[in-house]
């Protein structure tokens, strides 16, 4: 920290304003770029999703609670993962305690997993988390909405993860996120959830919208990967610190695991 | 609840759907990317040694500024608007605040401190904060120069005369004594503490995530009767 430039309040003042500029045009085109999302089409589901909630049995139209749209986060927690993805863990932080502002503004937010729902509620109850969590497990769901694949796809390849086709799998250390770190935070990332490399990245992170008009539910929008980014609680401060992300591996862990890290 | 009723797009099949999706995703790819270039312009500031001796009343006495950071390198304060003697809560402020407990679980970890600060006296700040439900630190700059050098708050006679500028002069306050903003600070190896980079208004709206869970449903923020009109404090919504 002792390299850094200082100067004058001027100096530093005229350096802002340059910015705000930036900022303020970077804001705008953030707008720009809402307005298009919500100007995609939609696309009618006429597949019966099931899900196991702590309300018992569910269809999709449950998971809108009444609303008129359903954001679904798609949490990495595979059947075979002793725990929930601690990279899925520091989002969901993010986001525990705000579904009540959602939920009055007609939108329900409901997380999803493959994992069965005893496992999902044990990790929910460890974390002390609120939002309704639902397991899709034993359905097409998750396969659907490109956030898991099967062993044989992932021999095989040709499945789609954010937008892109992928090839067979081989060991690899990026798996479609941070993959702008050094080390292997995919590893790392499987390690935390108590699996293999392979196992842990069937399953993947995303986001899918919904919306239900006239008893018709529509999927309007999925976005994966970096996509997730805005929804990430802890960035938007760190971006605005003077050492910003400062990341060069996965450094974040469970909220409860931080002393032990 | 109000449900509203959007002028519906239209309904296309998986594969007209999928080329809109693509065409979108090459624009949010592109704004991830300049994001990136603004965060890293941010970084290069320069910071602005800060001589004030601040002391802040908190929970545990008085602090000054350097023990605002709690052991770390980096500090941001949230300018939390709260007018002594007002029993107004801002919404907006709340829900802001809504996020960051969850948050700073993280991002204490990367070596950055946080603190809200108002100007309200501090019994005042805990009876917000008790019934909020809120554990950040939170204190009161009652009697210091804190809110009106970080441009947050705005004496009366300025407001009168028309000098009250927010947001580096884009806004001159009418009426309210009190704004919300960020400021963020680092100190070095000899403790020295600078202020390295303020925000104020829609600066502040990446802090609030809802939005960010808004700006990707259907209907967006679907604020048709105003920015944040449909806003409460978390426990003012009328039960289901």
């Amino acid at each position: 920290m002792t390299t850094h430039t200082t100067g004058t309040l001027e100096e530093w003042l005229a350096a802002r304003l340059e910015l705000l500029d930036a900022e303020k045009e970077l804001t705008r085109r953030s707008d720009e770029l809402a307005r298009q999302r919500q100007a995609l089409p939609w696309v009618r589901i006429d597949k019966a999703y099931r899900f196991e909630t702590d309300a018992g049995g569910a269809t999709l139209a449950d998971l809108f609670q009444g609303r008129s749209q359903l954001l679904v986060y798609h949490f990495m927690f595979g059947p075979d993962y002793k725990v929930g993805c601690a990279t899925c863990s520091s989002i969901a932080d993010g986001f525990n305690g705000i579904a009540v502002h959602l939920e009055n503004h007609d939108v329900a937010l409901s997380v999803v997993s493959r994992a069965p729902l005893a496992k999902l509620q044990a990790f929910k109850r460890r974390m002390g988390w609120t939002f309704p969590w639902a397991s899709s497990q034993g359905g097409d769901f998750n396969g659907d909405f490109n956030v898991s694949i099967t062993e044989s796809q992932q021999r095989e390849g040709g499945v789609e993860y954010n937008y892109r086709r992928e090839p067979a799998w081989q060991s690899r250390d990026d798996g479609g996120m941070a993959n702008s770190m050094s080390g292997n935070p995919v590893a790392d990332n499987a390690a935390m959830a108590g699996t293999d490399v392979a196992t842990y990245i069937r399953e993947r992170p995303g986001m899918s919208a919904f919306v239900r008009e006239d008893g018709v539910i529509y999927h309007t929008y999925s976005t994966y990967a970096r996509g997730l980014d805005s929804l990430w609680g802890m960035y938007p401060w760190l971006d605005r610190a003077p050492r910003g992300r400062n990341e060069t591996g996965v450094w974040w862990r469970r909220h409860d695991e931080y002393d032990k890290a | 609840m109000k449900t509203s009723t959007p002028s519906q797009p239209k309904v296309a099949s998986r594969d007209e759907w999928l080329a809109a999706r693509k065409a979108l995703l090459v624009k949010e790819k592109a704004m991830s990317r300049e994001l990136d270039v603004l965060r890293a312009e941010r970084r290069q500031l320069p910071w602005v040694r800060i001589e004030k001796p601040y002391v802040f009343e908190g929970p545990q006495g008085p602090c000054t500024l350097a023990d605002l950071f709690r052991g770390r390198n980096q500090l941001a304060v949230y300018h939390f608007m709260l007018t002594p003697g007002s029993d107004h809560v801002c919404k907006g402020c709340s829900y802001i605040a809504d996020h960051i407990d969850g948050a700073r679980q993280h991002f204490e970890h990367a070596d950055l401190a946080f603190a809200a600060i108002s100007r309200a006296p501090l019994g005042q700040i805990e009876q917000v904060r008790r019934r909020m439900r809120w554990t950040f630190p939170w204190l009161s700059s009652n009697g210091t120069e804190f809110n009106y050098d970080f441009g947050v708050s705005f004496k009366p006679e300025d407001i009168a005369a028309g000098r009250a500028s927010y947001n580096y002069g884009s806004q001159t306050i009418k009426s309210s004594e009190d704004m919300h903003g960020t400021s963020i600070f680092a100190k070095n190896e000899r403790g020295e503490i600078f202020h390295s980079y303020s925000t104020y208004a829609r600066g502040d709206e990446v802090l609030m995530g809802a939005f960010a869970w808004l700006d990707l449903a259907p209907k967006g923020r679907n604020e048709t009767d105003g920015v944040m009109s449909w806003l409460r404090l978390h426990d003012e919504y009328e039960a289901d």
